[in-house]
């Protein structure tokens, strides 16, 4: 078995008094790409925002590790800092930050170190063609009047330019026409190998077709309730979710 | 002028030479007080509606109790020589709602305060107003929705339409007080002018002692769209028929808060009326 | 990465503004205010009849005014102790060398003389109520340009002053455009010709150093048709005890298809009462653009007002207000259409902390004689605590039914969903604040030269430190 990059144990997580997270546990090995499927409100969003530590999930029980270091009490630019990256389901819009200046301070943060103006700006070029984004977005200010296919490239050039060790996926692809999806699964492929690892929550087996998959998770009410080789997608999107449901309740 | 009086005013005062500080009315309006009071008690529903054909002055009293729930939908139909005021205040306490509906539709000078106190956590204010002017008449609005209790939510919409040589003045004020944190307000105002005689005066106010709050207003001020007119003539209808109809488009969302068929009717016909003369 | 500073800063270093020096003034008139007063400013300035005259009859229309009744509170403010007159020990010149040396090092830690020779056209400097400087490049000379202090002004140009001063900022127009009437001093004159386009901007600075004194200067702009020019304002003071006041007045000219910008910095101390008039008037086709950074005093009145007098003239203000701990910045703008197919873009951004409070303020008035005026208003509050206020106060006015009008307003504070994306991308949540309170004021920053942009950007850092975390 591989490295283990991020390790959950038992995680019981949520928001003020209602928790949505229930003795949740999974792990992801350094260069896999894992898959978590799962119904509608079964908590998979909320995973991926507690993973990245956001401020309104309170973690009350369990543990989360990133390269063997328990990170339950890092804060999110910490986490970021280490190597974990979440492409949003629906990026922020913030106006007056440009998206190469976002980048740039970004990249300074993760690297502590000083990133030269030119030869960033030349690598932020050449990957926007790689995306088939108009260089001009990149002094556009971030998600401001993107379209939602924009708003996703966007995420996936900060995944290439950043270059974490795992990077959350959550729903890249949702929202997007054909020749979107193939271009983010193209970078997600250009992006994934040996030495990182990703976890994508995803309705659509496109964004998968130029990765292997190693391992699907399903997520129900707030637990890992299955796990499988890829043959679970398949599975999955001709039976649906109501055989495991009842599974489970049986 | 000698024979006036001062109604209402703005919660925040700003420059005299715009006249927008002060609500002034006809002096000796408010001598006879016509007085409601309306309590609506703990987790209680009521629906009143105030249908006025007569001009004076009108107060009402209002106090929504937690949990408790009040529809309360103003028709103003007052004869067009007369004068009318009305004054409402309402309280609203901790999780209760207040649907208010108003048409000011009437009368040849309308002044009308409006307060809303927000005062319950999570309590809920949704006020929607239609004004109409023609002819000479004078229409004075100053609603006020304060937000004092947390999580309150607050939304005023007030559509009007203006020709002939109306002046109206509407203000509307939303005020997030210091503790209201997790509030929301909204105001929108719009307004169609069909003449121009007309005089229009919009003060949408956005006070604020707090920073947890999402606040947003916007005020459109303009004649009606060529591009839906166009659309309307081009099926046959001529530029008043046309006019008439998106004004009613324009109406239809608060008229529509109005479930007493009747009474909407006869608003229905009353405006009707009033454009084809306009 | 800078060291993180927790402590909350309970009044902000301005070091680099508040260095003040010694008062080396050689002349101050009593404080208060008498016609002797006035009579005595008027004499040791050397002004013609007629400007002795209008300064007598604007001190009886001020005794006439009261005190504004909207607005920020003026109790504070005591005329009796406001020295209206200080003239520094130095004559005006055209040389830094001749400026004497503790009024030439302020203006060089402000980084005046180092802008004019890289970036500007010409510059003024005014030390309390006098100007001490002032210089024009040669070649706009030539080519017939005019700018000067009002003084010099006054005496070489008497015909026009005479024809344009205080005519759209009358006397009687407040209180203290009436006293700017009775003790103004100092400001700028600029005249372009026609079809003369100024290609550096020009800028005049304003520094207030005496203590309990005010200061009036009057800038007078007139640009002629199809001519255009850039002015830019600075002004700053360093931190007294006693309070300051400020009522200086700008009189904006824009002829036929002329277009001027006006762009100031404001950064007074905060024991000034930065009471300020502006106004412009635009002739046919004609662009007045104002932006206006107000950052410094205790309490500030401006509303720039631009009155679009002519066929399709235009108005664009951008504006941005920070206020602070102790301040009552009362900012916006107004707009008077006056003719058809006027236009006006007003962009404001306000942000409060640390129990300041900012006021947009602002009045849009259309007239019968101004059928297809267009005009759109959009303004964001940022608050940054609920120690703060925040305001929103607009009036529209408008006659007539082919005007299309629109306005929109925004209140609230930073989301904290915006801060968790910055730092899931590795930024710390102090610079995550720091990069959205900048990115809140850019369509502003944007407008401004480099070098006042950053300016501004340091100012705003300026007061976001010790604020967050």
């Amino acid at each position: 078995m591989a490295e283990q990059l991020l390790e959950i144990k038992d995680l019981h997580a949520g928001v003020e008094d209602k928790e949505i997270l229930k003795g949740l546990s999974l792990s992801v090995g350094k260069g896999e790409v894992h898959v978590i499927l799962g119904p509608n409100g079964s908590g998979k969003s909320t995973l991926m925002n507690i993973i990245m530590g956001h401020p309104k999930y309170t973690v009350t029980s369990g543990s989360m590790e990133f390269e063997g270091e328990d990170m339950t009490e890092m804060k999110t630019f910490e986490r970021s800092r280490k190597g974990l990256f979440l492409s949003f389901q629906t990026p922020e819009e913030i106006p007056g930050i440009t998206v190469e200046n976002m980048l740039r301070t970004a990249k300074q943060a993760i690297t502590g170190e000083k990133v030269k103006l030119l030869p960033f700006r030349k690598e932020l070029k050449a990957t926007m063609q790689e995306l088939k984004m108009d260089p001009e977005y990149a002094q556009r200010y971030l998600n401001v009047g993107f379209s939602g296919g924009e708003k996703k490239r966007t995420e996936i050039l900060q995944l290439l330019m950043l270059k974490p060790k795992l990077a959350l996926l959550d729903e890249t692809d949702s929202g997007l026409d054909v020749d979107a999806v193939q271009i983010v699964s193209e970078g997600v492929a250009k992006f994934h190998n040996e030495e990182n690892s990703c976890l994508i929550i995803t309705h659509n087996t496109r964004i998968l077709e130029h990765l292997k998959v190693d391992k699907v998770h399903v997520l129900m009410n707030g637990q890992i309730v299955e796990e499988g080789g890829p043959e679970l997608i398949e599975d999955i999107n001709s039976r649906g979710f109501a055989h495991i449901r009842e599974e489970q309740e049986g | 002028m000698l024979n006036e009086e001062i109604f209402s005013a703005i919660p925040m005062r700003t420059w005299r030479w715009l006249k927008v500080n002060e609500v002034p009315v006809p002096a000796g309006l408010s001598e006879n007080v016509q007085t409601e009071k309306i309590l609506v008690e703990t987790g209680e529903s009521k629906s009143i509606v105030l249908d006025r054909r007569e001009g004076g002055a009108l107060e009402v009293q209002a106090h929504i109790a937690d949990g408790g729930e009040l529809n309360l939908i103003y028709a103003q139909l007052v004869g067009e020589e007369q004068a009318a005021t009305s004054r409402i205040k309402v309280y609203v306490g901790k999780g209760a709602k207040f649907n208010y509906t108003t048409v000011e539709a009437g009368a040849k000078h309308t002044a009308a305060e409006l307060t809303v106190d927000m005062a319950g956590d999570d309590s809920f204010a949704d006020v929607w107003g239609l004004y109409f002017g023609d002819g000479g008449r004078k229409i004075d609005l100053n609603y006020i929705i304060r937000q004092q209790g947390k999580r309150t939510d607050a939304n005023m919409q007030v559509r009007g339409a203006l020709l002939g040589g109306a002046e109206k003045t509407f203000r509307g004020t939303l005020d997030f007080l210091e503790g209201s944190k997790g509030s929301v307000g909204r105001e929108d105002e719009e307004v169609m002018v069909l003449s121009d005689h007309v005089q229009n005066r919009s003060v949408p106010i956005m006070l604020s002692h707090e920073d947890d709050v999402d606040g947003h207003h916007a005020v459109s001020i303009g004649k009606m769209d060529e591009e839906k007119l166009f659309y309307l003539m081009s099926r046959g209808l001529d530029l008043a028929e046309a006019q008439k109809l998106v004004v009613e488009a324009n109406f239809q969302p608060v008229l529509d808060r109005i479930d007493n068929d009747e009474l909407k009717a006869e608003i229905d016909a009353y405006l009707q009326r009033r454009l084809s003369n306009g | 990465m800078a060291e993180k500073k927790k402590t909350y800063v309970e009044d902000i270093e301005r070091t680099l503004y508040d260095i003040k020096n010694e008062d080396h003034s050689v002349y101050k008139s009593h404080s208060g205010l008498t016609p002797e007063i006035v009579r005595d400013i008027s004499k040791r300035k050397n002004d013609p009849e007629w400007m002795t005259e209008f300064r007598l009859k604007s001190l009886e229309v001020y005794n006439s005014l009261e005190l504004p009744t909207w607005g920020p509170s003026l109790e504070e403010l005591n005329m009796d102790d406001i020295v209206t007159y200080v003239q520094p020990d130095a004559k005006m010149t055209g040389s830094w060398e001749e400026v004497p040396e503790d009024i030439k090092d302020t203006f060089d830690r402000l980084g005046i003389p180092e802008a004019e020779k890289t970036s500007l056209g010409g510059v003024g400097a005014q030390y309390d109520s006098e100007v001490v400087y002032h210089s024009i490049q040669e070649d706009m000379v030539k080519q017939g340009v005019i700018y000067t202090d009002m003084e010099t002004a006054l005496v070489e140009h008497e015909d026009i002053v005479k024809e344009y001063f205080m005519t759209l900022v009358p006397p009687k127009d407040h209180k203290f455009a009436a006293l700017h009437g009775a003790v103004w001093s100092g400001g700028s004159f600029v005249y372009v010709p026609e079809g003369v386009h100024v290609e550096m901007p020009l800028q005049s600075y304003f520094r207030l150093n005496a203590a309990g004194a005010g200061q009036f200067e009057h800038t007078l702009i007139i640009v002629e048709k199809n001519a255009s020019l850039h002015f830019i304002e600075g002004c700053s003071a360093p931190k007294h005890n006693v309070t300051n006041l400020h009522a200086g007045c700008v009189e904006l000219f824009v002829k036929e298809g002329a277009r001027l910008r006006y762009s100031t910095i404001e950064n007074w101390s905060r024991n000034m009462m930065n009471l300020n008039t502006k106004r412009a008037l635009v002739e046919k086709d004609g662009i007045i653009e104002w932006v206006s950074g107000s950052f410094g005093s205790h309490i500030s009145c401006l509303y720039p007002c631009s009155v679009l007098h002519g066929e399709n003239a235009r108005c664009e203000f951008t504006g941005v207000t920070f206020a602070s701990k102790g301040q009552n910045l009362d900012t916006g703008a107004s707009v008077i259409h006056a003719a058809p197919h006027t236009s006006a873009n007003i962009n404001t951004r306000t942000i409060s902390k640390a129990g300041g409070k900012a006021t947009y303020r602002s009045a849009v008035k259309v007239t019968k004689n101004a059928p297809f005026a267009k005009c759109s208003v959009n303004c964001e509050s940022l608050m940054l605590d609920n120690l703060s206020r925040s305001d929103t106060l607009p009036v529209m006015d408008i006659e007539g039914d082919e005007a299309d009008i629109g306005h929109e307003a925004k209140i609230g504070r930073i989301s904290d969903e915006a801060i968790f994306y910055l730092t899931s991308r590795g930024i710390d949540e102090e610079e995550a604040r720091a990069m959205i309170v900048r990115g809140f004021v850019e369509p502003i920053a944007k407008e401004l030269p480099l070098e006042y942009a950053l300016e501004m950007n340091n100012l705003v850092n300026i007061e976001l430190e010790g604020t967050m975390g």
